[in-house]
C-alpha cells in the first residue's frame, strides 16, 4: 500500500516532482563539477606554471656558482668539474620519475668567434626523443623549457650538430641574420657554423650561443661531459615537514622521512635527483619552486571557496523548492490524515517520495556534472580532468542531508495540520 | 476630479492586494526571498571575485620576484635623482618593490667577493621568495660564501676594498707582510667588520652575493648614491610592461629599461588560464543558479493558479491579475536582489582576505545590475506559468484539475 501510494503520487505529481528533480539536477551537476575542477585544478595549474621553466637545477658538488656572477670569476678552476652525460636520463627512474615533465643537459663554455672575440656557448640538448629502458619514450629538451624565448628563424633540432642558435643582443651588436655562417673556435678546434635562429630571452642568454650538446663538447673538447642539469618537476607545496627535511633528512624520523620521501616536495625530488647523478647536487631554484607553491595555494583555496558557496547555494536552493512543494500539497496529505493516517506514516510518504526524486536527480546530475567539468577542463587547459570518486560520496551526503532538511520544515508543518481546515481550503 | 479620486482608491487597492498576498503567505514568502536572494549572493559574490581576480592574482605573481630591470646606457650609473623620476613615472600603486643595486668587489681573507648594496626592505618585497636563514637586515651573506668562509649566523668577518675612484696598489714584494697590511689600510682603501644577520639561499646566483645596505656602502667606499642596476617589482601585464619599457625610454633617456620576458609571458600564459578558469566557473555557477533561482519561483507561483482564477471569476481583467503578479516579481526581486548583494559582497570580501589577505573594492554597479537581474527572473517566472491560466475558464480551474 504505501509503495503504491508513492508510486501514484510520483505519476501524479509528475510535474512537481520534476521541478524537484530538475532542481536537484542543476544542484548535484553544479556541485559534482565544481569538486572535480576543485580536485583537479592544483595539477592543472602546475603543469601551467611550468612556463617558468626550471625549478630544479643539478650541478657538480663542488662547482661553486660563482661562475654565473657576470662571468667575473670564469677561469679560476670553478668551471673544471662536471656531471656525466650519460647519468642524465637517469632521472626518469626516480622514485618521482613520473613527476619529472623536463630537463635538459647543460654544458657552459667560452669560444673565440669569427677569430675575433671572445662569446659565451651554452650546448644542450633542444630537443630530445630517447627510448627509457623501461621502454618508456621520453621527448624533452630545452625548448620545454624556454616557453618565454621570442625565436626568428627555427629552433634547433635534435641532431642539427652543423647550426647554431644566437642570442638576440649578440646578433644586433654583431649584424647577425639567419642563415649567416659564423666560425667558433677554441684550442685546436673550429668548426663553421650556420644561424638557424635568433632568440629573445630577456635575461643573460641574449648574449650566448646556443648549440647541440655534442658540438659544445666537441668544441670544448669535454666528451661525455655537462656542467649542469635544469629539470623541470612538479611538486607540491612545501609544508613544515618538507623545510625540516631541506635542513637535513637524517634529522626525520624514519616514519616522516618515508611520508617525506614519498611526497613529492621539491627537497625529496632534489634527494632522489642526488642518488643518480653521479657528484651531483640538486638545488630548488627558489624563485620558481617558492613562487608555484604561493600561486597553486591561492589558486587551490580559492577554487575551494567558490565550490563551497556554489554547494551551500545549490544545497539551499534544492532544500528550499522542497518545502515549497511539500506545503503546496497538503490538501492532499489532509485527506490521508482525516482517512485516519497517523503523523509518523505521512512523513515517511513524504520523504520516501522526495528521497526517490533525489536520487534520480542526483544520479543524472552526478554524470552532467561530470561533463560540465570536461567541458571546463577542455576550454580552460585543453586537457581532461581527472573524476575524483570521493566526490560521489560527498555529493550523495549533503544530497542526503539537503533533502532531509528541506523535508523537516514541510513534515513539522504536516504535524500541526487540521485536516478539516486544510479540505475546506483555508 | 471623481476620475483622480478613482486612479487613487484603484492604486491604494492594487498596493493591498500586492502586499497583501505578500503577508498572507508569509512562509512561502520567506522561502521566495531566500532563493532569489541565494542566487544574488551566487551573483554579485562571483562577479566581484571575477573582477578582482586579475589583480589580486597580478599581484601574486610578483612573488616570481622583480619583472622590469632598469640599466644606465654604458658605463654610466644611475643617481638617486633619476630612481626618484623612475618612481614617479612608474607610480607608486603599481610598484610592489623598486630595489637599486650597486655592485662593488671587496676582498675577504683576500680572496674577491662581491657585495652588492641595495635597500634592503625593497628587495624583500621583490625577492619574497629567498630563504634566509637569520633575519633580513644588513648584512646578509649567500649560502655559497656561508659555506666557503664557514661562516654562521652572528659571526663577524671583515672586507676590504679600495675606495672610489682610487687606484689600488698591488703588495710589494720588497715589504714584510706587516707593512703591507698597513698600506692596505691607508686613505685609499677601506676595511670594515660585519655581523652576519642572515644566509640567503636562492638556488641562483644570489648565493654568491653579500647584502648590504646601499647607503652603508656608500659611506664605506666615499662616494654617493650610484647604481648599476634598479630591479622594479611591477603589477603590469606584458603589454602594459612594454608601454611602459617605452615610456621610460622616451621620457628619462639616461635609462635602459628591461622587461624579464621569462616572467611577463609566463604570468600572462598562466595569468590568462586562471581568467579563463574564473570566467567559466563563473558562468557555469551562474546559469545553473539563475535556473535553479527561476524553477523555485515558478513552483510557487503555480499554486497560485487558484487564487487567480478566483480573481477573475470575480471580474478582474487579465491585465489587472498580470499588473498585481508583476508588482509582487518586483518587489520580491528587489528585496532578494538587495540582500543578495551585500551577502555575495560579504563572501568576496571573506575570500579575498583569506586568500589573498587583501580587502577588495566594492563595485557599486553591482547593485542596480543584481536587482534588476533578478527582478526580470523572478517577473519572468511569476507570469510564465500563469499566462497558461489566463485562457483557461475560472469555473475550470476552481473545480480543481
Amino acid at each position: 500500500m504505501f509503495w503504491h501510494i508513492i508510486m501514484k503520487t510520483l505519476i501524479r505529481q509528475r510535474s512537481k516532482m520534476l521541478m524537484i528533480a530538475f532542481t536537484v539536477i542543476l544542484g548535484v551537476s553544479l556541485s559534482t563539477a565544481m569538486m572535480n575542477v576543485m580536485l583537479g585544478v592544483g595539477d592543472k595549474v602546475n603543469r601551467e606554471l611550468k612556463v617558468y621553466g626550471a625549478n630544479i637545477t643539478v650541478r657538480h658538488k663542488d662547482a661553486a656558482l660563482m661562475s654565473d656572477l657576470y662571468g667575473l670569476n670564469e677561469g679560476l678552476g670553478v668551471n673544471d668539474k662536471f656531471l656525466h652525460e650519460d647519468d642524465v636520463l637517469k632521472l626518469k627512474s626516480i622514485f618521482w620519475g613520473f613527476n619529472i615533465l623536463d630537463f635538459a643537459p647543460i654544458l657552459d663554455g667560452r669560444v673565440l668567434m669569427n677569430s675575433s672575440f671572445d662569446v659565451a656557448i651554452m650546448g644542450t640538448w633542444p630537443m630530445k626523443h630517447a627510448v627509457l629502458s623501461t621502454g618508456e619514450e621520453l621527448n624533452t629538451g630545452l625548448k620545454s623549457l624556454r616557453t618565454w624565448w621570442d625565436v626568428s628563424g627555427e629552433w634547433l633540432n635534435e641532431n642539427d650538430d652543423d647550426y647554431v642558435m644566437t642570442g638576440s643582443i649578440l646578433a644586433s651588436e654583431n649584424h647577425i641574420h639567419v642563415g649567416d655562417k659564423i666560425t667558433l673556435k677554441n684550442g685546436g678546434h673550429e668548426k663553421i657554423f650556420t644561424v638557424k635562429g635568433i632568440f629573445n630571452d630577456g635575461g643573460n642568454a641574449d648574449s650566448k650561443i646556443l648549440m647541440t650538446l655534442s658540438s659544445a663538447q666537441a668544441l670544448m673538447n669535454l666528451h661525455g661531459k655537462v656542467s649542469s642539469i635544469e629539470v623541470s618537476a612538479l611538486t607540491t607545496p612545501d609544508n613544515d615537514l618538507a623545510r625540516k627535511a631541506a635542513q637535513d633528512p637524517r634529522s626525520l624520523s624514519p616514519e616522516e622521512y618515508e611520508t617525506w620521501y614519498c611526497t613529492a616536495y621539491v627537497s625529496a625530488i632534489c634527494h632522489q635527483i642526488q642518488e643518480v647523478i653521479r657528484d651531483g647536487v640538486a638545488k630548488p631554484v627558489r624563485q620558481v619552486a617558492e613562487s608555484e607553491g604561493t600561486i597553486l595555494n591561492k589558486t587551490t583555496l580559492l577554487m575551494v571557496l567558490i565550490t563551497i558557496l556554489s554547494s551551500i547555494g545549490s544545497a539551499l536552493a534544492i532544500s528550499n523548492l522542497i518545502t515549497a512543494s511539500v506545503i503546496e500539497r497538503s490538501q492532499e496529505l489532509g485527506l490521508l490524515k482525516a482517512l485516519g493516517a497517523y503523523n509518523w506514516q505521512i512523513a515517511l510518504l513524504v520523504l520516501a517520495e522526495v528521497m526517490i526524486t533525489g536520487l534520480t536527480g542526483g544520479i543524472i546530475g552526478y554524470f552532467l556534472g561530470i561533463g560540465f567539468a570536461q567541458v571546463i577542463g577542455q576550454t580552460v587547459f585543453g586537457s581532461y580532468i581527472e573524476i575524483a570518486k570521493m566526490v560521489i560520496l560527498i555529493v550523495s551526503v549533503i544530497l542526503f542531508f539537503v533533502t532531509l532538511i528541506g523535508s523537516i520544515p514541510a513534515i513539522r508543518y504536516l504535524m500541526t495540520l487540521k485536516p478539516t481546515e486544510v479540505l475546506h481550503g483555508k | 476630479m471623481a476620475n483622480k479620486i478613482r486612479t487613487g482608491s484603484r492604486k491604494r487597492m492594487y498596493m493591498k492586494m500586492v502586499s497583501g498576498s505578500l503577508i498572507r503567505r508569509a512562509s512561502r514568502l520567506i522561502i521566495a526571498v531566500l532563493a532569489i536572494a541565494i542566487g544574488a549572493t551566487i551573483l554579485s559574490g562571483l562577479v566581484t571575485i571575477y573582477y578582482d581576480i586579475p589583480e589580486q592574482l597580478g599581484r601574486e605573481f610578483r612573488s616570481y620576484g622583480a619583472n622590469l630591470i632598469v640599466l644606465p646606457h654604458g658605463d654610466a650609473k644611475i643617481t638617486r635623482e633619476v630612481m626618484n623620476n623612475l618612481r614617479n613615472l612608474i607610480g607608486t600603486v603599481k610598484i610592489v618593490g623598486m630595489a637599486p643595486y650597486r655592485y662593488q668587489t671587496v676582498k675577504i681573507n683576500e680572496q674577491p667577493y662581491i657585495i652588492a648594496g641595495t635597500d634592503l626592505s625593497q628587495a624583500e618585497k621583490n625577492s619574497p621568495f629567498w630563504y634566509i636563514d637569520g633575519e633580513w637586515g644588513h648584512v646578509m651573506i649567500g649560502r655559497e660564501i656561508a659555506d666557503t668562509l664557514n661562516l654562521t649566523v652572528g659571526d663577524t668577518f671583515t672586507v676590504q676594498g679600495v675606495k672610489y675612484g682610487e687606484q689600488a696598489e698591488a703588495s710589494r714584494k720588497d715589504l714584510s707582510a706587516e707593512e703591507n697590511q698597513k698600506r692596505n689600510l691607508a686613505h685609499q682603501n677601506f676595511a670594515r667588520k660585519f655581523t652576519v644577520k642572515g644566509i640567503v639561499t636562492t638556488g641562483g646566483a644570489e648565493e654568491g652575493f653579500i647584502f648590504a645596505d646601499i647607503d652603508m656602502l656608500d659611506e664605506l667606499i666615499g662616494d654617493t648614491f650610484r647604481a648599476d642596476v634598479i630591479e622594479c617589482s611591477i603589477v603590469a601585464d606584458a603589454d602594459e610592461l612594454s608601454a611602459l619599457c617605452s615610456r621610460i625610454e622616451n621620457e628619462i633617456p639616461e635609462l635602459q629599461p628591461r622587461a624579464v620576458r621569462r616572467l611577463t609571458q609566463s604570468q600572462d600564459i598562466v595569468l590568462g588560464k586562471l581568467k579563463a578558469l574564473v570566467l567559466i566557473v563563473t558562468v557555469v555557477v551562474l546559469i545553473i543558479t539563475m535556473i535553479s533561482v527561476y524553477t523555485t519561483m515558478t513552483a510557487m507561483v503555480a499554486e497560485r493558479r487558484k487564487e487567480i482564477a478566483l480573481k477573475k471569476a470575480l471580474g478582474a481583467e487579465n491585465k489587472l491579475v498580470m499588473s498585481e503578479l508583476l508588482g509582487e516579481g518586483v518587489l520580491l526581486g528587489f528585496i532578494g536582489g538587495a540582500l543578495g548583494v551585500f551577502l555575495g559582497f560579504e563572501f568576496a570580501q571573506r575570500v579575498s582576505l583569506n586568500v589573498f589577505g587583501r580587502a577588495i573594492n566594492f563595485q557599486w554597479s553591482l547593485i542596480p545590475v543584481t536587482i534588476a537581474v533578478f527582478i526580470a527572473i523572478t517577473v519572468l517566472a511569476s507570469i510564465i506559468p500563469v499566462r497558461k491560466v489566463m485562457d483557461i475558464h475560472p469555473a475550470i480551474v476552481l473545480k480543481g484539475e
